[in-house]
């Protein structure tokens, strides 16, 4: 009752028997009863699963608990250093990764700064909102409409090779040559007009009195773009970069497993395939954990790295 | 004269940008159509290779063969349900979590905002989690598909800095008329936070309708979501279509798997219009306060 007037979160000497903690709590003891589901939500499946990993230095048995029985130290992690099978995993993904940061992420800026010259208010907004409508489409339908455009038989790409060049159909999502391409270019599909977003925003936040003083200096288009907007979104763009490197080895997984074939595997299998088959498929959990570890570890430490170079270099970083 | 022939290079460069930006619209929405035309063609024309960009031989066939399949309906079913009921556990659990947790003078809160930006970087890897969750005995049960999910630490930090920002006189407002805490959330700061709390709805339920891995290394075959039903079909076709011979079952296949394509994917088409400017609102929101 003569706390009526109190202003949330200031400590104020109200006269009563009890200790300002247990004040404390008789006041607020209803936001924390609002934490403990979440919180128990987190603790129970964003940290249990991480002390989990322990399992990778433990021999895990069936039915005798997800922390495994007994030590066996680093025994995991020797084998997968010792198994062609991993590194070729290895190499794939990080191929894959390379090539996919190579093309998709340069291409969100080009198409943001040519977005940004679009004049006409209504077209830029249509543009912007077909082009980051594949973002919101499951995995699973993009393959699927992948594999029927391409699809060796009656397929749009396969029929326009055969009619106009005389070529025999090419079963796309079989032979690994073209497993690479595909990806990448389904990711560009996917996500360049959802990453495009973040570009523009940080155009549209440029002080538009920069672009009026080129104008008086006569900078033309390109001289504006060149010396105006791509400076001024540098440090959006260093951001970036972190990001996409850090993530170097974290994949699009689910579209990976959805492309994987035996006859793709040479280069369709990455690390996280790799967890997926021997962990889930072939029961071999603890050489799995190891695995994910590993990749977990060095993905850490791929964020943190680049994110020291970054500040050092360019005084941009995330954190 | 130099006037005259820079507005001129800046038109053909409008001009060129404009086509781009036409092709860009093209890309995005012609595969679309494509598996709308096949979906509605007749076998015979997909066989011949007539389909482009409208039916050839219109017929429904595809939809009324899917429609009487029991595992399409039901599959669908469990999608509708894993999103409705994803959608909303996340959205109470995470509303409470921000509301308790934009207060900064509650003990614990800084350890406890610590754990949730840590967990964002380093989360615990594929068998962990399985194991996890079979250990809980939660395998083969739909809350395997929910509760995982109902905490999302970037939708969490987007509500507690949205929270952060509602006027403190209006909660001073909301105690003096003798609303408790659980009052102000509900009748203070729920409504003021429906449009962050409509993107992360959003955002949750696209999730969810187009999740299909957790239901396959969760769920029994009756549990599938209908990703995972045309994951399946996708798999099968291509076991059929390699096969000699098989040209008519695969073309027939292929309208079918047109035809699920466009239902499984037609709730977020028709949405989408209307959802988008919530979702560029909703980007931008987080980084309003950082």
């Amino acid at each position: 009752m003569t706390e009526m007037s109190v202003r949330p979160g200031v400590e104020t000497a109200v006269a009563t028997s009890h200790s300002p903690r247990l004040r404390h709590f008789r006041r607020y003891w209803q936001l924390y009863v609002m934490m403990l589901i979440p919180l128990i939500l987190l603790l129970l499946f964003k940290y249990a699963p991480l002390f989990g990993n322990i399992l990778a230095f433990r021999r895990f048995r069936p039915g005798m608990g997800p922390f495994g029985t007994d030590w066996v130290g680093f025994a995991y992690f020797e084998r997968f250093l010792s198994d062609p099978a991993f590194w070729r995993a290895f190499n794939n993904t990080l191929v894959l990764s390379f090539g996919n940061i190579l093309i998709n992420f340069p291409i969100p800026i080009i198409f943001a700064l040519m977005l940004s010259e679009v004049r006409n208010v209504k077209f830029r907004k249509l543009v912007q909102t077909i082009s980051y409508m594949p973002r919101f489409i499951s995995t699973v339908v993009v393959i699927a409409i992948l594999s029927e455009i391409l699809s060796p038989s009656s397929g749009l790409i396969n029929r326009f090779l055969v009619d106009v060049f005389g070529m025999s159909p090419i079963y796309f999502m079989n032979e690994q040559q073209y497993f690479r391409p595909i990806y990448i270019l389904s990711e560009t599909w996917q996500f360049t007009g959802w990453t495009a977003i973040i570009y523009l925003a940080a155009i549209t936040g440029i002080n538009r009195e920069l672009f009026e003083a080129a104008d008086i200096d006569g900078a033309g288009r390109f001289q504006k773009i060149r010396y105006v907007t791509i400076p001024s979104i540098m440090s959006t763009i260093m951001v970036m970069l972190i990001l996409n490197v850090g993530s170097l080895l974290s994949l699009g997984f689910e579209k990976v497993l959805l492309m994987y074939t035996p006859s793709n595997a040479m280069v369709s299998d990455i690390i996280d395939t790799l967890v997926y088959r021997t962990g889930l498929m072939n029961q071999n959990y603890s050489y799995a954990t190891a695995i994910g570890l590993f990749s977990g570890v060095v993905g850490v430490i791929l964020v943190s790295g680049t994110n020291w170079f970054s500040k050092k270099v360019s005084g941009e970083s995330i954190y | 004269m130099g006037k005259q022939r820079r507005l001129h290079s800046m038109t053909i460069v409008d001009l060129l940008i404009h086509l781009v930006m036409i092709l860009v619209i093209l890309i995005c929405i012609v595969p679309f159509l494509y598996m709308l035309a096949l979906s509605l063609s007749s076998p015979s024309a997909i066989i011949n290779s007539k389909v482009t960009f409208y039916p050839v031989g219109l017929n429904f066939d595809a939809y009324i063969q899917i429609f009487t399949y029991p595992n399409f309906f039901k599959a669908y079913g469990n999608t509708i349900f894993y999103t409705v009921a994803g959608t909303l556990i996340a959205l109470f659990t995470t509303t409470v979590f921000a509301y308790a947790m934009s207060k900064r003078f509650l003990y614990g809160h800084k350890l406890i905002m610590k754990l949730i930006v840590f967990s964002m970087f380093f989360s615990g890897g594929l068998i962990p989690t399985y194991l996890l969750i079979s250990n809980l005995h939660l395998t083969g049960t739909v809350w395997a598909m929910l509760l995982p999910f109902a905490i999302n630490q970037f939708n969490l930090i987007i509500l507690i800095n949205f929270i952060r920002a509602v006027p403190a006189e209006l909660e001073e407002a909301a105690i003096i008329d003798g609303l408790d805490y659980f009052g102000i959330l509900l009748r203070v700061i729920v409504p003021l936070s429906t449009p962050a709390l409509a993107t992360i709805g959003l955002f949750t339920a696209v999730f969810f309708w187009n999740d299909w891995f957790n239901g396959l290394i969760y769920l029994n075959t009756n549990q599938y979501p209908v990703m995972l039903f045309l994951r399946n079909i996708v798999n099968g076709t291509t076991m059929v279509g390699d096969g000699a011979g098989a040209a008519d079952k695969s073309t027939i296949a292929m309208s079918i798997k047109s035809a699920v394509i466009i239902t499984s994917t037609l709730p977020i088409i028709i949405l989408y219009p209307l959802l988008q400017r919530f979702f560029v609102s909703g980007l931008t929101l987080g980084s309003i306060k950082g």
